[in-house]
């Protein structure tokens, strides 16, 4: 059986704060075998891929009200090693755009993020509040190279979205 | 795309059946003729319409890409050949062509075998976040799983193989098919669809789903008592009447809470000015409660049966027609704007989605439409079928009216030129859509 460290990173987001080191300063207190049983206000799917490349499998489950806990287990073939260096998600520079397009008919809340997204210079970042899931923008996102971090504030009526361009 | 189109040519073929004076009310309700009218118009027209929509819709409910976008295709492909199978069994029974006793069994598993990629794929899709609308998905993937068990089970025992048990089902079961396919699958899918949709387009905060899962587990209990209880009835040879009368009071149940959490919708919505889907939507709202009361007053009248065809008629057209027809035309646009112009979207200056379509031209269609079917509804229950031959009439040219509309969409005739194609864009295929 893996033994799992819990990491709660809810009061982080709510309070707009950036979890991500956090969670590697957890993973560097890891025992070889020992997992990670993470807590988050929305599904970390960006994490699964950096989690991924440190060998770490992942299992999500949704809780009430949109939270998310997420275990990484070890995978076999490859011990948990924490790997220095710069991370993939480390370190967003603070939005130098800020949208609010919650009171705007669909799609312009997807027009106005893409216009914007395009003046914005390599690495920086953009952030939007929304009143849904942009399901639409995430592919013209990703088509265009550009990374995307989202989910809905705790009482379920706001959707916040970082969108970094590609440095 | 294709399934739209598949969709509407269907629709235009049973309209036409209609105003030719093909099935009921020329014949009997029960008749060979009004068989094949009753598919093309449940099967080929909205079932495949809702299926094309469910494609799209699904993965943005769930917010997860569809379980297999490879299945569409041949799914589509086997049920427009089952379905065609389907009606030349009909014409079989109807003494029009030579009565191949396989026919009907044959045009039942290919509807089977392409009604099951879809279930699976759409299904699998949904299973992956069940929660609003997509349980109401749900339900209405099992409810037609359900009808086409019945469909199937009719279908071999016209062909004299489903046993005694078979032939029972088929001369007592009817009403539990129809029930199934337009209250289970196609009603409530579209209550379901429908409940996104509107929150959307009215800036109007999302239904709770504690209130749409009552509207839902009422409307399920309804479908699972009339599969169930109904099987059982004729399985132990009891009437139907008692299972029918308890279905009917759950169904009214379903409609009253529907309607509740729709008015809901529309009094928290922000956005004042309705778009022509909304308001088309409204239309197709009034003739769902105009048959919930039609049926009441046909039961406490003792009418009902008699007038079975004036109901139905009403709740195919003005209600579940209605409401794919409105959300047709508002998903095309959407969706023919993103694929041209998403790529470019925010490089350069593109359309708005309300450039592509000419609401004041469009509404005028829609108004027709409705209006040809209310008509025809009262004439059916004023027992003209010559003046409903007329409404059926007046029906298509406000059919062909939208399609045209929704053409002209696709093709960004209404476009202004300057803005049309602008550098990297490129222009829609009528028939398939680039993902």
């Amino acid at each position: 059986m893996t033994e799992y460290i819990d990491v709660d990173v809810r009061p982080i987001l709510r309070a707009g704060g950036e979890p991500f080191s956090v969670i590697m300063a957890a993973l560097e207190r890891l025992e070889p075998g020992q997992g990670l049983r993470l807590y988050a206000t929305f599904k970390p799917v960006p994490l699964f891929a950096v989690m991924a490349d440190r060998g770490f499998a992942h299992s999500a489950q949704p809780l009430d009200a949109g939270e998310w806990e997420v275990l990484f287990t070890p995978a076999d073939t490859k011990p948990a090693a924490p790997v220095a260096g710069r991370p993939a998600f480390d370190a967003w520079p603070e939005p130098s755009v800020r949208q609010d397009n919650r009171d705007l008919d669909p799609p312009e809340p997807m027009v106005r993020i893409l216009a914007a997204a395009e003046k914005l210079a390599p690495g920086e970042t953009l952030s939007a509040l929304l009143r849904r899931e942009p399901v639409f923008l995430f592919p013209q996102l990703e088509k265009r190279g550009y990374r995307w971090l989202g989910g809905f504030s705790p009482d379920g009526t706001t959707y916040e979205l970082t969108v970094r361009a590609p440095s | 795309m294709s399934y739209f189109a598949v969709a509407l040519a269907w629709l235009l073929v049973a309209l036409a059946l209609m105003v030719a004076g093909v099935g009921f009310p020329a014949v009997h309700l029960a008749s060979p003729d009004t068989l094949i009218l009753v598919h093309v118009v449940c099967i080929g027209w909205l079932s495949v319409a809702m299926c094309g929509a469910l494609f799209q819709f699904v993965p943005v409910l769930v917010a997860k890409p569809l379980f297999s976008e490879k299945w569409a295709l041949p799914g589509l492909g086997l049920l427009t050949i089952g379905l065609a199978a389907l009606l030349a069994g009909f014409l079989g029974l109807g003494g029009r062509l030579p009565a191949w006793h396989w026919i009907l069994p044959a045009g039942a598993l290919l509807l089977i075998a392409g009604f099951s990629l879809i279930v699976v794929d759409l299904g699998l899709t949904a299973w992956q976040r069940p929660t609003g609308p997509a349980r109401f998905v749900l339900v209405g993937l099992a409810s037609l799983c359900v009808t086409v068990a019945f469909g199937a089970i009719f279908a071999f025992a016209h062909a004299g193989r489903a046993g005694p048990v078979g032939e029972a089902m088929l001369a007592s079961g009817v009403p539990l098919h129809a029930i199934a396919g337009l209250g289970g699958w196609l009603t409530l899918t579209a209550m379901g669809v429908s409940y996104r949709l509107l929150s959307m387009f009215m800036l109007s905060p999302d239904i709770d789903d504690r209130k749409s899962n009552v509207t839902l587990a009422v409307g399920a209990l309804a479908i699972a008592i009339a599969a169930i209880g109904g099987v059982f009835a004729i399985w132990l040879s009891f009437g139907l009447n008692v299972v029918l009368s308890v279905v009917a009071v759950l169904s009214l149940a379903t409609i009253i809470l529907y309607g509740r959490d729709v008015l809901g919708i529309f009094k928290n919505r922000k956005r004042r000015q309705l778009e022509l889907n909304t308001r088309m939507a409204v239309l197709s709202y009034i003739s769902l409660a105009a048959s919930a009361l039609l049926g009441v007053m046909l039961i406490l009248t003792g009418a009902f049966t008699a007038q079975l065809g004036a109901f139905v008629f009403l709740a195919v057209f003005g209600w579940l027609s209605g409401l794919v027809l409105a959300k047709l035309y508002k998903i095309v646009a959407f969706l023919t704007w993103l694929e041209t112009y998403g790529p470019v979207m925010g490089r350069t200056a593109t359309p708005r989605v309300q450039d592509l379509v000419s609401e004041a031209r469009a509404s005028k269609w829609f108004v027709i439409y409705h209006a040809a079917v209310w008509f025809g509804t009262l004439m059916l229950l004023a027992g003209q079928p010559s003046a409903f031959r007329a409404a059926a009439a007046i029906m298509t040219i406000g059919i062909v009216g939208i399609v045209r509309e929704i053409i002209r969409t696709r093709s960004l005739a209404d476009v202004e030129s300057t803005l049309r194609l602008p550098g990297g864009a490129c222009a829609p295929h009528l028939l398939f859509a680039r993902n």
